[in-house]
């Protein structure tokens, strides 16, 4: 069959099989995803108020502009900033730590590397209903526990104080999610070459200077994958918000960050064009921060290829 | 990451203080959710009591029974399956269709292309949430198990196609001319050889695909009503019920968490694998 046809027969049908092939895939993506971003968009130039519809009308920019002299908008961004603080910097240094740990020898090492996938097959919403099991004010484990070791004397309301709210906001999603970075860290581990540690051993390095000296800068690529996704993650989240807090945001506002905010706007307030505006501008928050870790990153990493 | 290296010492700190930090690793991630399961099999009087009782005798399976006679969680139940499952059909479907056509045509544009599943991943569900609201009102779409299933496949198909074109570009392609001369069409060849030398490259997909849709809160909330509403949403609105019914929460969290979780389970080797080979690169 080949062989009687021309070369650039074959090549004309394999280019229409190609685009056949991709076609449907294009198309749910376009309709379904392209489609109404661009709706979003054009939304976010018009002011549109589910609450007063006749006083409909386009805006422009307004409501970016909006946006800068928002304070509840501002204040969101800061809360949003303090969780990121947390579980990024400090859910990808346990991820690394969990990853470090499990990749030693040891006996049921197996058995514990599966076991990282619980806490990430566990749905966002059961994640939060979980937590808020165990940190109820009233009748919570963990004040049971705290008390039982005599830390605390009366029982913590730990949903009903906003800086503990947010603090079992940021425990819970750690939770949920460091421990598949850490299967991540350790598939990357695992392609560094074991001889290098051999002969740094054998030249005298401690296991802690071949942790800082090999393990870290052979991981660099992979951290960076792991600043970004956990990024991504921490500024969309919203499952364990809606649960913990009843769909408020609260206790007053501490677990509202931007993208609560945005919902919150959108489908409470029925603020439409503000809201979408509100969520425009995360869109471009998570684009310019994984822009930020490849930069930063990546250029450090041709420094030292140097 | 090596104490293959160096030779064992008697009593050596450094790994006792290993097995400790695995160990408390492990309750650290285990624990929470069987804790869960523990609240779902006692009466909630057990719960509020000081200090908790959890006689044996007090064990009860009431509160799965109450669910699963309850016609609107059971239909939540429903729902959710046909979901899942139509989701990741569809996905790997049209996913491996398309993935193939990038991974070995290089058309024009397939970088690009290839680029933009990657930066889709950074636009938040919100953004889309009203637009696609009235697109769905618009079609007779809102709660409809339909609207959703399409839904969730344009959300999910951008990193099916990222995933699978990386497990066929490691595929040699020397098999695929061999077939092709043997006289085996191109749909014939994505079957016949490329999608079975991927296997587990492509049950990983598979899976992240039913767990991402299965999981889903948000758009569920926003898309469906009383008739198409999935699992995570029921069970959202338990939480209101803490107050007085603990066990309830805790039951429903469970039912929901179970599936995905005996999945991810079982075929963690896959899963393994495939973030080993697919996921993580650099």
């Amino acid at each position: 069959m080949l062989g009687r046809t021309t070369l650039s027969a074959v090549e004309r049908k394999d280019r229409r099989f190609a685009i056949f092939a991709a076609t449907p895939a294009g198309l749910t993506i376009a309709a379904l995803f392209l489609y109404p971003l661009v709706y979003a968009f054009v939304l976010s130039l018009y002011e549109l108020n589910d609450k007063r519809p006749e006083a409909t009308r386009v805006v422009g920019l307004a409501n970016y502009v909006r946006l800068l002299g928002d304070d509840a908008f501002l204040a969101s961004l800061a809360r949003t900033g303090v969780f990121c603080l947390f579980t990024v910097f400090g859910g990808v240094a346990f991820a690394v730590g969990m990853g470090v740990l499990l990749n030693q020898r040891f006996r049921g090492r197996a058995v514990a590397r599966v076991l990282l996938l619980v806490p990430w097959a566990v749905p966002p919403v059961v994640n939060g209903i979980m937590w808020k099991l165990i940190f109820d004010g009233t009748y919570g484990v963990a004040n049971s526990i705290l008390m039982t070791l005599g830390i605390v004397d009366r029982p913590v309301q730990w949903l009903a104080v906003p800086d503990l709210t947010l603090g079992v906001l940021i425990f819970a999603e750690v939770w949920k999610l460091t421990p598949f970075l850490a299967l991540m860290t350790i598939a990357s581990l695992q392609s560094i070459p074991a001889n290098i540690y051999r002969a740094a051993s054998i030249d005298g390095a401690g296991s802690w200077q071949r942790f800082w000296r090999m393990t870290l800068p052979n991981l660099r690529g992979t951290i960076m994958f792991l600043l970004i996704v956990q990024s991504m993650w921490s500024i969309k989240v919203f499952d364990s918000i809606y649960v913990l807090t009843g769909g408020s945001g609260g206790p007053a506002g501490a677990t509202t960050t931007v993208n609560f905010l945005a919902y919150l706007t959108t489908f409470s307030y029925l603020d439409r064009g503000y809201g979408a505006s509100m969520s425009i501008a995360i869109m471009v928050i998570v684009i310019l921060v994984a822009a930020f870790w490849v930069l930063l990153l990546g250029r450090r990493d041709k420094e030292t290829r140097r | 990451m090596n104490d293959t290296a160096g030779p064992r010492r008697r009593v050596d700190v450094g790994r006792v203080a290993h097995r400790v930090a695995v160990a408390l690793l492990v309750v650290y991630l285990v624990v929470p959710f069987l804790w869960m399961v523990v609240y779902s099999v006692y009466p909630s009087e057990n719960l509020r009591s000081s200090p908790m009782s959890f006689a044996p005798t007090d064990l009860t399976l009431a509160k799965y029974g109450e669910l699963f006679g309850d016609s609107g969680f059971v239909r939540s139940m429903t729902n959710s399956v046909v979901v899942g499952v139509a989701t990741t059909v569809i996905c790997m479907l049209l996913g491996s269709l398309a993935a193939y056509s990038i991974s070995r045509f290089r058309f024009r544009g397939s970088q690009t292309l290839l680029l933009a599943m990657m930066t889709v991943q950074a636009i938040p569900a919100i953004v889309l949430a009203v637009p696609l609201f009235v697109l769905m009102r618009d079609f007779g779409l809102y709660d409809s198990l339909t609207g959703l299933v399409l839904t969730y496949a344009a959300f999910i198909l951008p990193l099916v196609i990222w995933m699978m074109v990386s497990f066929f570009d490691s595929i040699p392609v020397n098999l695929e001319r061999a077939a092709r001369i043997d006289g085996c069409s191109h749909l014939g060849v994505l079957r016949r050889v490329v999608i079975p030398l991927s296997g587990p490259g492509f049950a990983a997909t598979a899976i992240f695909a039913f767990i991402t849709a299965w999981s889903d809160f948000f758009l569920a909330k926003i898309l469906t009503g009383p008739n198409a509403e999935t699992l995570p949403v029921r069970t959202a609105a338990f939480q209101g019920l803490f107050a007085t019914d603990y066990t309830a929460a805790a039951t429903a969290g469970v039912i929901t968490a179970l599936p995905v979780l005996a999945l991810a389970l079982v075929a963690q080797r896959w899963i393994v694998q495939g973030i080993t080979e697919g996921a993580v690169k650099g």
